[in-house]
């Protein structure tokens, strides 16, 4: 416990440092990659050269740029350096760093999410849970619909059984990476990765162009107290989506909910590149209002990157919205206060959105995994615009 | 301030499965691409932490705690055969491209993913295709998914994907444009073999009447009649007027 409270104290540290060196940027007129790349300066100036060459990577780097994972840091251990190797300076530097390049609620999602891991970690700690056994055996097997459970031929019904206890290893809100592709520079691309369990933002500097795609974001668990208040790091994303489904009359209803089950990101880790065929109700068949709900459930990801790259980005996606379509599966009721247990889809011509409550032995929607890609230009790939 | 979080201060709503890897599934994800006269395939096989008995048995069939070539072969083989691969009806045969499995210990952490990539080749067909595709592997604890990826080719046109509620049938519909002017007899099965008849009809008479007037010189007003229509006919465009 000791340790969780030095953890608390570097957090709190880093936090008001944060706080602090943004309302002085404020003060002073900079262009948003200027400023992410005077913090970038900044925070490699606290490292050792050790820890510099831990940090640095060749711009051109594949390997390091395409590793990233929803899994914790000790399943698939990730380079760079971790929040935990660094002093609380560093640790400042850091975070500074990362929400120079994200929007404030960027920046308050991306916490949401680390602390949530702090909170698995504290109930790992605490002993096994009650999770397992909760639900019953999950829904949906061969059939023509979700039967009421498993076959008799169905598997041991139990937990994995090699989890080591604890909880210490897997989770915390100091195991997340940081790492640098490229020199920071306000002309010449650079890219920065920071990640770890249910994050990985890749986040591509081309000049005054920021490019966030591939980004995963995940929430486990997607409900959590502190400080007496409810927190729900991927909270809008259910929400928004949810109040979108029900804005549609009856025949959009049918079109945009699939009837299949999705168990998981079709486009997850691994699957760069890939374009799948568009599935749902497309937005040239919604009304305005509908539409706009659609672009606001959208800009729970592109609005995560900080505010002059995001109005690009969302004015791109509002350009595209005709051409986007909106796919939903699973239950389409929520009770108040939690998050959806249903997968949806958005795709259009240069974004696919994916969220995808995970079945993994317990109440789905306590745990969810999103993906934002832009399939022409995941990585910053595309060539800047004249 | 208030929204700094005191660790000791966190805590969950509700009982935490705190699981961060797949759990009592065995996820088969399929995607599929469609060329010409041709199919690709990839399924990326993710067995949960508590199937991983079910799958190791399955693989290491001799029980040694490794998975040798061999063994690998053959379960790759055994996924192949649990799928039914048809286009309009007919069966196909895939073919295996390439397979690559994760450590052991990487699947006992569900974490470890197989990858199969397979193709087959597509006999021709109409223009109108239907490719269907059935997933019978580890149905017990299968969570299968399968999508098809936007043709490169723009001839190729997705109309439906179709699929029941486990997707472990799918179902994909789509049109192929070049298969009209590819074949002759396409060509003809869609109607355009009427004025290419007509006009083949015409010549011969054209060239009947030629012979004939060689011999007897009083068809020359039959012959001027049949010349105009000849000429009226080659005039015409399939689109607008000029």
């Amino acid at each position: 416990m000791s340790l969780n409270r030095f953890t608390f104290r570097s957090n709190q540290i880093v936090r008001i440092s944060i706080l602090f060196s943004l309302s002085l940027g404020s003060a002073v007129a900079q262009t948003a990659t200027s400023r992410i790349v005077s913090a970038a300066n900044t925070f490699l100036s606290t490292l050792d050269q050790k820890q510099r060459q831990s940090v640095l990577f060749s711009f051109d780097d594949e390997q390091q740029r395409k590793l990233w994972s929803n899994f914790p840091i000790s399943i698939v251990p990730r380079a760079g350096i971790s929040l935990k190797e660094m002093n609380p300076a560093q640790r400042s530097a850091a975070m500074t760093l990362v929400s120079s390049a994200l929007s404030p609620r960027g920046f308050e999602k991306v916490q949401q999410i680390m602390d949530g891991d702090e909170a698995l970690k504290l109930s790992e700690a605490a002993g096994p849970q009650s999770g397992r056994g909760r639900g019953g055996p999950p829904p949906g097997r061969d059939g023509g619909g979700p039967p009421p459970g498993r076959g008799p031929d169905g598997p041991p019904v139990g937990r994995g059984g090699n989890r080591g206890g604890g909880g210490g290893l897997l989770f915390g809100s100091d195991l997340y990476f940081i790492s640098i592709l490229g020199t920071p520079s306000q002309k010449s691309p650079w890219m920065l990765q920071f990640g770890g369990h249910h994050l990985a933002l890749n986040i591509t500097i081309d000049g005054e162009r920021g490019v966030l795609t591939p980004t995963l974001t995940g929430a486990q668990p997607s409900l959590y107290t502190a400080n007496g208040k409810n927190v729900r790091p991927l909270g809008q994303e259910s929400d928004k989506a949810i109040a979108l489904l029900n804005a549609l009359d009856e025949n959009q209803r049918k079109q945009a909910i699939l009837s299949f089950r999705l168990a998981d990101l079709v486009l997850g880790p691994g699957q760069d590149g890939k374009t799948i065929q568009p599935e749902g109700l497309k937005a040239s068949s919604m009304t305005d209002k509908q539409r706009a709900m659609l672009l606001d459930v959208i800009s729970e990801w592109g609005g995560i990157i900080h505010e002059s790259a995001a109005t690009v980005r969302m004015a791109e996606l509002k350009a595209d919205v005709n051409e986007t379509w909106f796919a939903w599966s699973g239950p389409t009721t929520v009770t108040p206060g939690n998050n959806i247990a249903a997968y949806y889809r958005i795709q259009g011509p240069h974004l696919v959105i994916e969220y995808a409550p995970q079945q993994m032995g317990g109440d789905p929607s306590m745990h969810v995994h999103t993906m934002y890609r832009d399939p022409t230009n995941d990585y910053g790939r595309k060539p800047a615009a004249k | 301030m208030k929204r700094i979080l005191p660790a000791a201060a966190i805590l969950l709503l509700a009982g935490t499965p705190a699981l961060a890897h797949r759990l009592d599934e065995y996820l088969q994800g399929t995607i599929l691409s469609i060329e010409n006269n041709r199919m690709d395939a990839q399924i990326t096989l993710t067995p949960g932490v508590a199937v991983f008995p079910i799958l190791i048995a399955d693989i290491d069939t001799d029980g040694n705690g490794s998975i040798s070539a061999t063994e690998q072969r053959a379960y790759v083989d055994r996924v192949l055969g649990d799928l039914s691969l048809r286009i309009d009806g007919r069966p196909l045969t895939p073919r295996l491209l390439s397979m690559e499995f994760p450590a052991i210990e990487e699947m006992k952490e569900g974490r470890g993913e197989i990858r199969i990539e397979f193709e087959a080749n597509l006999p021709p067909g109409g223009p109108n295709r239907k490719l269907t595709l059935e997933n019978h592997h580890q149905r017990g604890i299968a969570a299968y998914q399968v999508n098809c990826l936007v043709p490169r080719n723009h001839d190729i046109r997705i109309l439906a994907q179709k699929r029941n509620y486990t997707q472990s049938f799918y179902e994909l519909d789509y049109v192929q444009a070049g298969m009209l002017s590819n074949s002759l007899p396409a060509a003809l099965m869609q109607g355009i073999g009427k004025p290419l008849e007509t006009i083949a009809l015409l010549l011969f008479a054209w060239v009947a009447l030629l012979w004939a007037r060689r011999s007897n010189p009083s068809y020359r007003g039959a012959r001027t009649n049949l010349s105009i229509s000849m000429r009226a006919l080659l005039s015409l465009r399939p689109f607008g007027r000029s």
